[in-house]
């Protein structure tokens, strides 16, 4: 499997960040609510500390995956795709990556508004993004909790998406961000 | 008695008089100054590392009395008080957890004391050596300071000023899943800055 994309294909360092982060936001979710139905306490500040450092994980990964997205080709929409198809991937595309900031950004600005600093796996800890403030905080809880429910909404779209592809039209959609995949009569 | 006699008796008593004043002025000066804390003036903070980063609280009230004298610390005596429910870490909900049983139990021990009688001098400063109790547990103590005294509107103040560094676990604070220190630290830091005045 080449490293960068073609028109054709998603590189490796594209496969490798996106479904890394499939990993980590699967691990965040679990993370996050568990912690949100415990009490106060030593186990819930290792959770939420843990959350923390993986959502700091996915701001760095979605911020190389952008930079690698820039460098590189983009693999193109099926043409069988009709217009109003092809506007829905792209705009699902763009939410996916806008929430992938705002998630881990609006945790961070909470942390920073609790007056609790973050810290990445007790290795450095990152400044404030925004004065201690009570009201703040419990605006940025809501606005948190909120972008989990659509970030949930999103991915289900993006999901079904690929699956309709790969079962139903039968394309090389989903294929072409597997390893050890192929993708016939597109090789280049 | 001729007017001669009582006039010498009179002139000898006013010596005599103003000599054990003087005396009585010397033993003062030797004696450490009597002060009590300026609460409003002075700080007593903590800082510890939770879930990796740097956090602090202070506490709003920590009654002290301190006879001290820089030319003579050996004479010196200090008591702190510490109120732990007047503990304020920034946070409510950390702030109960805090006075919780499993970490200060304020309500089984409301103060924190340190009490020191013997005052060293060093090259920097001061150590006071002493006694600390937090949660119920004594264990000596020594802890740097810098002091020194000016003179605000007529009145001797005290500016006492220092960190040490405790073993939050030495003192028991942290029972139950608090004993653990990977969410927060064993080491806490202690900072003041007090105001005394001379009493």
């Amino acid at each position: 499997m080449a490293v960068r994309n073609t028109i054709h294909r998603w590189g490796a360092v594209s496969q490798l960040l996106h479904w890394l982060i499939v990993v980590l936001i699967v691990v965040q979710v679990t993370l996050g609510t568990w912690a949100a139905d415990l009490p106060a306490g030593s186990k819930k500040l290792g959770l939420l500390a843990r959350h923390k450092s993986v959502g700091i994980t996915i701001l760095v990964l979605v911020t190389l995956r952008l930079l690698w997205r820039w460098a590189n080709p983009t693999p193109a929409l099926p043409p069988t795709l009709k217009t109003w198809e092809q506007k829905v991937a792209r705009v699902t595309h763009v939410l996916l990556y806008l929430l992938l900031f705002a998630q881990p950004l609006s945790g961070w600005m909470m942390s920073s508004a609790r007056g609790f600093p973050v810290s990445w796996f007790g290795f450095f800890q990152l400044p404030d993004l925004v004065p201690k403030s009570k009201p703040l905080y419990e605006a940025l809880l809501t606005t948190h909790g909120l972008l989990a429910w659509v970030l949930y909404a999103v991915v289900a779209l993006h999901v079904a998406a690929a699956l309709k592809h790969h079962f139903m039209l039968r394309d090389d959609v989903l294929r072409r961000m597997l390893p050890f995949t192929s993708t016939p009569g597109r090789k280049p | 008695m001729t007017a001669c006699t009582r006039g010498t008796f009179l002139a000898l008593t006013f010596v005599a008089a103003v000599c054990l004043g003087q005396a009585a002025r010397s033993a003062d000066a030797a004696a450490p100054a009597h002060y009590v804390l300026d609460q409003g003036k002075s700080s007593l903070t903590f800082s510890f590392v939770q879930a990796g980063a740097q956090n602090q609280g202070h506490f709003a009230r920590f009654p002290v009395t301190l006879d001290f004298s820089p030319d003579n610390p050996a004479a010196g005596h200090l008591e702190v008080s510490v109120e732990m429910g007047s503990l304020d870490s920034g946070d409510k909900e950390r702030d109960d957890t805090l006075r919780g049983d499993d970490l200060f139990a304020v309500t089984k021990f409301p103060q924190a004391h340190f009490s020191a009688t013997q005052f060293v001098k060093t090259a920097s400063g001061f150590e006071a050596v002493g006694k600390l109790t937090i949660r119920g547990v004594t264990r000596d103590a020594r802890v740097p300071f810098a002091f020194r005294t000016a003179s605000e509107n007529g009145a001797t103040v005290g500016y006492m000023t220092g960190k040490t560094s405790i073993k939050r676990l030495d003192y028991g604070v942290g029972q139950g899943d608090w004993k653990s220190t990977e969410q927060v630290g064993n080491d806490v830091g202690v900072t003041f800055a007090l105001r005394l005045t001379g009493h």
